[in-house]
């Protein structure tokens, strides 16, 4: 499977305060990607680098195939983009801004405009300014999926919206996906909303990459075990230890990435033994994930 | 690239059309009323002399609309831009040079209708007027120079206002060393002077700015 966004050792800096270092993304054909990771961790300026918004200082992006941003104007003209905030005019129509769009993508699909308009409840005549923050967010998702990209990228497209409009647009962005075969690259912070429709996940904190992988991995592979007679050193275990706590006298709590059944045998062969296997939904495996990334990092 | 630019064209006249509008009324209405009154074929040397310091004093309002009319345009086809932190400019798909050229010519075909609006308001008003013995009315070739006039300031004021806070900045800085420089010199009492160097290259022919200065005459000699 090719990718349809291919990052290799990314670096970019923003003064002393901000620096992504050594970043490898890579995002399959036909996949909802979902990006994660705290307020500030670098997602959206990850996105501007993806669109050729600002200009790396190091590494390798590939959109689409084609390099950026030097190949910016080609890659876009394929590439729908939610932003975080609304960056419309807000002295123009609904009806003004899909017309301005419309003239600028070769693959502008009036129809699904005008559906798209229809099945949100937009009105055509008011201003943009004047949009509910709903709206807005469902205006900007028409319109590009109205420009029939093979990749959508969508920087936090629901964060601070009504639990109605988020399923309109999740639902709106499944549609397009199963009948398109596109790609979604979508950023949020909101997990159980990720959960929900991403098939691979990557998890970014402080400019890094903590973690990337198909999401049921993730999910089924994250662990909480409950683990007794287990030495204090363990080398090179086949899991990802998070953490390790002791658990007021009833052994020890393991939080573990990649999880296996078969692995409970490595830890009896250390002269421990697993009383429990505890699943944890992908949030607690974000939180334990970042706390495992920050405990390292300190 | 025709659709993109019907686009950009538009979208631009809804954010400047009270400044077009307005300047057009004011295009067309300085010709006329510099010249109100003030021709008839009876007046002799003396009153024609009045009549040249009348559209003379008229004449200094072209440079100041065409002044005015390049700034205001120029904000107008970027405030929308900079609100959005040129987020919807950068990631349309088109080259970025293409985009602020497709913001340039929409401005300018914008400011076609004042620059019209002078050239029609000149010719009637020197139709209708009679002209004193000796002088004679130059409705085309101060349309003409009000067209220079309006792109030069057009094409500056679209230049700084396409930049970031940051070169606004730089040039302000620029600005503020040229007077420093300026202002210990004469401490220094060192013989510089570096006003009267940056007018030479900027304002006097043929500089760049020299389109502005001199006398704006409907009806001379």
């Amino acid at each position: 499977m090719t990718d349809a966004i291919h990052i290799e050792r990314l670096h970019y800096r923003v003064g002393n305060a901000f620096e992504i270092k050594d970043l490898d993304l890579h995002v399959p054909a036909g996949s909802i990607y979902g990006f994660l990771g705290p307020n500030g961790s670098g997602k959206t300026t990850t996105i501007r680098l993806v669109l050729g918004l600002l200009r790396p200082l190091g590494g390798r992006i590939t959109v689409l195939g084609s390099p950026m941003p030097e190949r910016h104007a080609k890659v876009l003209a394929r590439v729908g983009y939610v932003p975080e905030q609304p960056h419309l005019d807000v002295t123009l129509t609904v009806r003004e801004l899909i017309d301005f769009q419309a003239a600028f993508y070769p693959r502008w699909d009036r129809g699904r405009a005008e559906e798209l308009v229809e099945r949100f409840e937009l009105d055509g005549a008011r201003l943009f300014g004047r949009l509910s923050k709903g709206q807005k967010a469902k205006l900007m998702i028409l319109l590009a999926l109205a420009q029939c990209g093979d990749l959508l990228v969508l920087d936090e497209p629901t964060d601070g919206l009504d639990p109605v409009v988020r399923r309109d647009i999740l639902s709106a962005l499944v549609t397009y996906v199963s009948e398109r075969g596109a790609t979604i690259f979508i950023s949020s912070h909101l997990v159980h909303e990720l959960e929900r429709v991403c098939d691979w996940v990557a998890v970014m904190d402080d400019g890094r990459l903590i973690t990337e992988s198909p999401m049921e991995k993730l999910k089924h592979g994250t662990k909480r075990l409950v683990v007794s007679g287990a030495p204090a050193e363990i080398g090179n275990p086949p899991f990802r230890m998070l953490s390790r706590e002791s658990s007021n006298g009833a052994g020890e709590s393991w939080v573990v990435g990649d999880w296996e059944p078969e692995m409970t045998s490595y830890i009896e062969n250390l002269g421990g033994s697993v009383r429990d296997v505890i699943d944890l939904d992908l949030e607690d495996g974000f939180v334990e994930l970042l706390r495992s990334f920050r405990k390292v990092r300190q | 690239m025709t659709a993109m630019f019907r686009a950009v064209l538009y979208t631009q006249w809804k954010w400047s059309r009270l400044i077009v509008v307005l300047g057009t009324l004011a295009a067309f209405a300085i010709p006329l009323l510099s010249l109100q009154g003030a021709a008839r074929a009876d007046r002799g040397a003396v009153q024609a002399q009045d009549l040249l310091r009348s559209v003379q004093s008229w004449g200094s309002l072209y440079p100041l609309l065409a002044t005015a009319l390049g700034l205001l345009m120029a904000i107008a086809a970027w405030a929308p831009d900079h609100r959005g932190r040129h987020i919807h400019a950068l990631t349309l798909p088109l080259p970025r040079w293409e985009y602020v050229l497709l913001r340039f010519g929409a401005g300018f075909v914008l400011l076609a209708a004042p620059i019209a609006a002078v050239a029609i308001g000149a010719l009637l008003a020197s139709l209708t007027a009679t002209i004193p013995p000796g002088l004679q009315a130059y409705p085309i070739a101060l349309a003409v120079r009000f067209t220079f006039a309006v792109f030069v300031a057009y094409a500056v004021f679209f230049a700084v206002s396409a930049g970031t806070a940051r070169t606004a900045g730089i040039i302000l800085g620029v600005i503020a060393a040229i007077i420093l420089v300026q202002v210990v010199a004469g401490i220094a009492n060192i013989d510089l002077n570096v006003f009267g160097a940056a007018q030479t290259v900027f304002v006097l022919g043929p500089g760049p700015l020299a389109v502005f200065t001199g006398r704006w005459m409907l009806v001379d000699v």
